[in-house]
């Protein structure tokens, strides 16, 4: 059972202000959702199935490099001296 | 003589050639016909009535001067709005985004752009491509062309509209969980999710990157192999994509084996049910094999879509902080936590729902109970599916389970909303082609029959979605609006 104390805990951990609508009827709905994919649980745990589908080789990798965008387009925060303006941390 | 905007996208280039109508002119009716419809059917976010207008016109001056104008010349496309267009606000239905304008074309757009297609405009979803309706867009819902009290299946529901309603020719739709084939079914086109890697994704706004393709969506196989063989290839800015050969026009038929899914048919209504059915007897009749074959682990598909679809969703939404782009929230006093926390609870609800579910598979408790499980079952499905394939060039069922339904009917209960692409996920979690064709109508709405193959095998989806096509004629757009 997702208590409501449980979704305010998701709720900070990914970064989301619910709404007290939101607060009331999403823990009844997560509950449905988290007991509908128990049924995973009958699935046996077998490490020798691979689990990845499509492998990628390093070499096949292109390198990093840098070139310039135009992302000085999108910055809406960037300040007049180039630098991007963020909320403070504390 | 068949009206300009009711001509299929290879008609358009013939038409072009030969000189039979301007660039200028089709658009102008391409145009003419969104103004009659879209109060109704609602396909569109954004709309560049301009920018189609001045490539039309740069298509007429290149074959007034006789320079190759590429094979989608004047053919109009609709662009699902979560795939990037530069100078074209791309708004993946959220608030979030509703004033994201990208500095850079989605490969895909790249490829349409130098082969002559003249870009539209941007097309509805639900939000980020979470749902099955357009329900859950935060502009407004799109409604179904054959019945507009109706919904048009979803996430790409704008584009399975338009095309249908004839505000495009063909459009581009992106499938993580059936998001292209959906709406294909329910608004009588021919959509098809390639196999994971024949498109490149660069370009391609997140959801879940294991999962996702982009796609064509259009009212004619030959119109969707076009349109295939322009988007694949492999692509430096993806590296998950790899090379592919072209796909043709199948010119004689080839015997192919083909199985039913038992369970997919077993679970759908009586009226889809008799659908497939009927279809697969003009398989037989038309000299293909059919049986009928079980998925063993069918059962375990839709949890383990459901687990791994938002695990990836809570890891790729993270990114929405609002600082580099985003929509009007100033930064004042805040300290990072509150402000990052405040301007998210502009997402919808359903993107919520999926980022919380995604932040508790993946947390430690719960890590090993359900996104490995759901990993797992994914690995297990797909081996099932190559055994399956090898004896079978094609399975089919219905694409989806129900008849399109009203607007509301599944809205507040999140699970029924899931159910319902119950048939579609096998081939996202797989990584395999699959197809949705039309194959008939019940009370009025529509039908599709899903095809799917073995990896990189879109030949094959092709050639017997050809062979179909020409024997059983189903109306692709609605007289009635």
């Amino acid at each position: 059972m997702i208590s409501k104390e449980d979704l305010e805990h998701l709720a900070q951990i990914s970064r989301i202000n619910l709404t007290e609508n939101e607060l009331e009827k999403f823990p009844k709905q997560l509950d449905k959702t988290i007991e509908y994919i128990d049924i995973l649980e009958e699935l046996a745990s077998d490490d020798s199935v691979n689990l990845d589908l499509q492998e990628l080789r390093f070499e096949e990798l292109r390198m990093d490099e840098i070139s310039m965008s135009d992302d000085k387009q999108l910055n809406k925060n960037i300040t007049e001296d180039g630098f991007l303006r963020g909320p403070k941390m504390k | 003589m068949t009206k300009l905007d009711d001509l299929l996208a290879y008609e358009v280039v013939e038409g072009l050639t030969e000189g039979q109508f301007t660039a200028e002119e089709y658009v102008i009716s391409i145009l003419k016909r969104i103004e009659e419809v879209e109060p109704k059917v609602h396909s569109f976010i954004t709309l560049d009535t301009e920018g189609a207008l001045s490539s039309a016109k740069i298509i007429d001056k290149k074959i007034r001067e006789k320079e190759d104008i590429g094979q989608l010349a004047g053919v109009t496309v609709g662009i699902k709005d979560n795939i990037s267009t530069q100078g074209i606000r791309t708004t993946c239905a959220s608030k979030i985004l509703e004033n994201y304008v990208p500095t850079y074309d989605a490969t895909v757009i790249r490829n349409l752009k130098e082969n002559g297609a003249i870009l539209l405009g941007k097309l509805n979803l639900d939000e980020f491509g979470m749902g099955s309706t357009t329900e859950y867009s935060r502009y407004h819902p799109t409604h179904n062309p054959w019945n507009l009290d109706y919904v048009p299946g979803g996430s790409s529901g704008g584009s399975g509209a338009a095309v249908a309603a004839g505000e495009c020719t063909v459009a581009l739709g992106s499938d993580t969980g059936g998001s292209i084939r959906c709406p294909s079914s329910f608004c009588s086109v021919v959509g098809l999710k390639p196999t994971y890697g024949r498109v490149s994704r660069s370009g391609l706004i997140s959801y879940a990157n294991s999962l996702e393709q982009i796609g064509p969506i259009c009212r004619s196989v030959k119109d969707l192999i076009m349109m295939l063989n322009i988007i694949s290839g492999k692509d430096a800015m993806d590296n998950t994509s790899i090379p592919s050969s072209p796909i043709t026009v199948p010119n004689k038929s080839k015997k192919l084996n083909v199985a039913v899914i038992k369970e997919l048919v077993t679970g759908s209504d009586q009226e889809v049910a008799k659908s497939v059915f009927s279809a697969s007897e003009k398989f037989q009749e038309i000299g293909f094999s059919c049986e009928e074959v079980s998925i063993k682990n069918l059962h375990y598909a839709l949890p383990s879509y459901y687990t791994l679809a938002s695990a990836e969703a809570s890891s790729n939404l993270a990114r929405y902080d609002n600082i580099r782009y985003g929509f009007d929230y100033p930064i004042g006093e805040y300290n990072w936590d509150t402000y990052f926390s405040n301007v998210r609870e502009n997402f919808g609800e359903e993107v919520k729902r999926r980022i919380l579910i995604g932040s508790y598979v993946l947390s430690s408790g719960y890590y090993g109970k359900y996104y490995l499980k759901a990993r797992r079952l994914r690995s297990l499905l797909r081996l099932e599916l190559l055994t399956l394939f090898k004896k079978y060039d094609l399975l089919i069922g219905p694409t989806m389970p129900i008849l399109p339904f009203k607007f509301g009917e599944k809205i507040d209960d999140p699970i029924k909303m899931y159910l319902v692409d119950v048939n579609t996920v096998i081939a996202n979690l797989a990584g395999i082609p699959a197809i949705s064709l039309p194959i008939g109508f019940s009370n009025g709405l529509p039908i599709g029959l899903q095809i799917m193959a073995a990896p990189f095998e879109e030949q094959k989806l092709i050639d017997a979605s050809y062979e179909l096509e020409k024997v059983i004629h189903i109306q692709r757009r609605p007289n009635s609006i």
